[in-house]
């Protein structure tokens, strides 16, 4: 059995990605997945060798070509993203609001739609010194980001049966939109990390909804706390509403800040180790 | 006229920026950060309206379909599927394109709205304006419509601030697009330079004016050190301060409570907004 683990926060900035990281550094084999394909940081803090890259195709887009075209304007009429222009010489042209639907290229009664590939980014399989990390790389302002996560989510699972390496552990994307549900379907377990702060609670509440509507167990680190007790009551409510269960705190250290500058992550940090021992026992084990 | 508030990276200070710029210059506020909306924290608006955004999706008319799965094959977002004689839809695929509905050979599919989000509208004392809120459905994936909704709304005679959401995605670019000026808030770290750049790149496709906010500098040296090799430098720095951490979460607003900073952002944005 294969164990996923996925880290979501709905804020961003809660401190997803270096609360990844260490626990990865603490693993002794992981498939580390870093699912915010468009804002993808964990490969900055984890030192990693890339084995292989592969190219990410996500929706094929329309193209029309003007010699077979007979100006009949169906294209345009069937278009419901406004992605078909006519220019002043009377040609259809696609912009890049085009999502790939093939509406156009359905009802074109000259066949002079095509629906062509597009490159929409990259994914790679990088080695860890304990494991494997699975991480993209989207082409700035792409849509498609949930068809990615979800490629790389398979390859992970092929890697970590290959490989008997029994645990993956998912970096997801702030929010809880297209991508956070990506990030999160099929997963064990969610640990939310939650900023204490008004925004974070926040943001929080409707995260915590979503792993219930999804059925996942999940656990909460209040990060960058100490400073309201009403929000870490409010946020240990909402837990305990959404049948949550609270991991840890980490105070708010200016020293995190300093450490992540350098590239160093948690785990490197002494007074963090039996922490991340802890929690990463819960997230592993309990059921 | 329309100033977005973005950034790559998540909490490098949008909201707190966006909503500190909007109470300096008497701004109209929209907050597109539908699936994590905060800026109501600090603004804290009087709601006055609230309506539902609705998007169409297929029903199907189980009288005339005959389940020979045109559709489920035409879908090029697999967002349909056939169990034995039935067609089903899963709504978080959809695109809403129509496809399916002009491909039925049996006039089986009609569509019909679904409630994706609200927009939530109220005045701000503390703006004297108006603030929008985009606050999409748990568990809806359509946070790019509700977004695009909004923004044709928008009241480009005044002066208005959008907050955008964190990320370089589509979302991002809706949030983007209808922008006279961006504001590219970026944290000097190596996470929050590294998704600087990825924005940096959907700025220049758009063809957009944009100015930098380097937020929660550890050091100035340092930053200007980070910034060097980069091709536009920071309008503004501000640095990483518990005091700015304390009054955020609280949600208080920075401009007013700290004087000295309203100075600087005023300093920065206006001869920019006089430029438009």
């Amino acid at each position: 059995m294969i164990r996923q683990i996925a880290v979501l926060s709905g804020k961003g900035g809660a401190g997803k990605t270096s609360i990844t990281a260490a626990l990865i550094k603490m693993m002794k084999t992981v498939i580390a997945v870093d699912a915010d394909v468009n804002a993808s940081n964990l490969p900055i803090l984890l030192p990693h060798q890339r084995q292989a890259t592969f190219p990410y195709y996500g929706m094929d887009i329309a193209n029309i070509q003007d010699e077979k075209c007979i100006g009949c304007g169906r294209c345009l009429a069937a278009c419901h993203f406004a992605a078909i222009q006519q220019t002043p010489a009377g040609h259809y042209r696609i912009s890049a609001d085009c999502e790939g639907c093939g509406a156009c290229a359905f009802v074109c009664p000259a066949e002079a739609v095509v629906m062509i590939r597009r490159n929409s980014g990259s994914w790679y399989v990088s080695s860890l010194p304990n494991g494997t990390m699975i991480h993209a790389d989207l082409t700035p302002g792409e849509d498609n980001s949930g068809k990615l996560i979800t490629e790389i989510r398979r390859k992970a699972a092929e890697v970590a049966k290959d490989q008997h390496i029994s645990y993956i552990v998912i970096d997801g994307p702030p929010g809880t939109s297209c991508q956070a549900i990506s990030a999160m379907t099929g997963t064990d377990v969610v640990l939310a990390v939650v900023e204490e702060s008004l925004s974070g609670l926040s943001d929080y509440r409707r995260l915590a909804e979503l792993i219930h509507k999804f059925s996942i167990p999940h656990y909460v680190l209040i990060n960058k706390a100490g400073f309201s007790q009403q929000i870490d009551y409010d946020i240990v409510q909402t837990a305990a509403h959404f049948n949550g269960k609270v991991a840890g705190r980490i105070a708010f250290n200016k020293d995190i800040p300093a450490a992540l500058q350098n590239l160093q992550t948690l785990a490197d940090l002494d007074i963090y180790r039996d922490f991340f021992n802890q929690v990463l026992k819960q997230l592993l084990f309990d059921p | 006229m329309v100033i977005s508030v973005v950034s790559g990276k998540g909490g490098a200070g949008k909201t707190s920026l966006a909503v500190a710029i909007a109470e300096t210059f008497r701004a109209e506020f929209y907050d597109l950060d539908v699936d994590a909306p905060n800026a109501e924290h600090f603004l804290r608006p009087e709601i006055e309206q609230t309506r539902a955004v609705l998007q169409a999706v297929p029903v199907f008319a189980a009288e005339r379909c005959n389940a020979c799965g045109t559709c489920t094959r035409v879908c090029r977002f697999h967002a349909l599927y056939k169990i034995l004689n039935s067609v089903y839809l899963t709504e978080s695929l959809c695109h809403s394109c129509g496809l399916c509905k002009l491909a039925c050979p049996e006039q089986a599919i009609s569509y019909q709205d679904i409630e994706i989000g609200r927009i939530r509208s109220g005045k701000s004392e503390l703006t004297g304006q108006q603030v929008h809120i985009g606050d999409l459905n748990i568990g809806s994936t359509r946070e790019t419509y509700l977004i695009e909704t909004m923004t044709r709304e928008l009241n480009s005679s005044a002066l208005c601030i959008i907050d955008g959401p964190p990320g370089n995605s589509c979302a991002a670019v809706a949030a983007i697009k209808p922008a006279d000026l961006v504001i590219l808030v970026a944290e000097p770290t190596p996470f929050g330079m590294h998704d600087m750049a990825q924005t940096e790149q959907i700025l220049a496709r758009l063809n957009k004016k944009y100015l930098i906010i380097a937020n929660k500098a550890q050091d100035t040296a340092l930053v200007s050190r980070i910034f060097q090799a980069r091709p536009k430098q920071p309008a503004l720095i501000i640095d990483l301060d518990e005091r700015y951490h304390r009054a955020n979460l609280a949600g208080a607003i920075l401009s007013r409570e700290f004087p000295a900073l309203r100075q600087q952002l005023s300093a920065t944005i206006s001869p920019e907004l006089n430029s438009l």
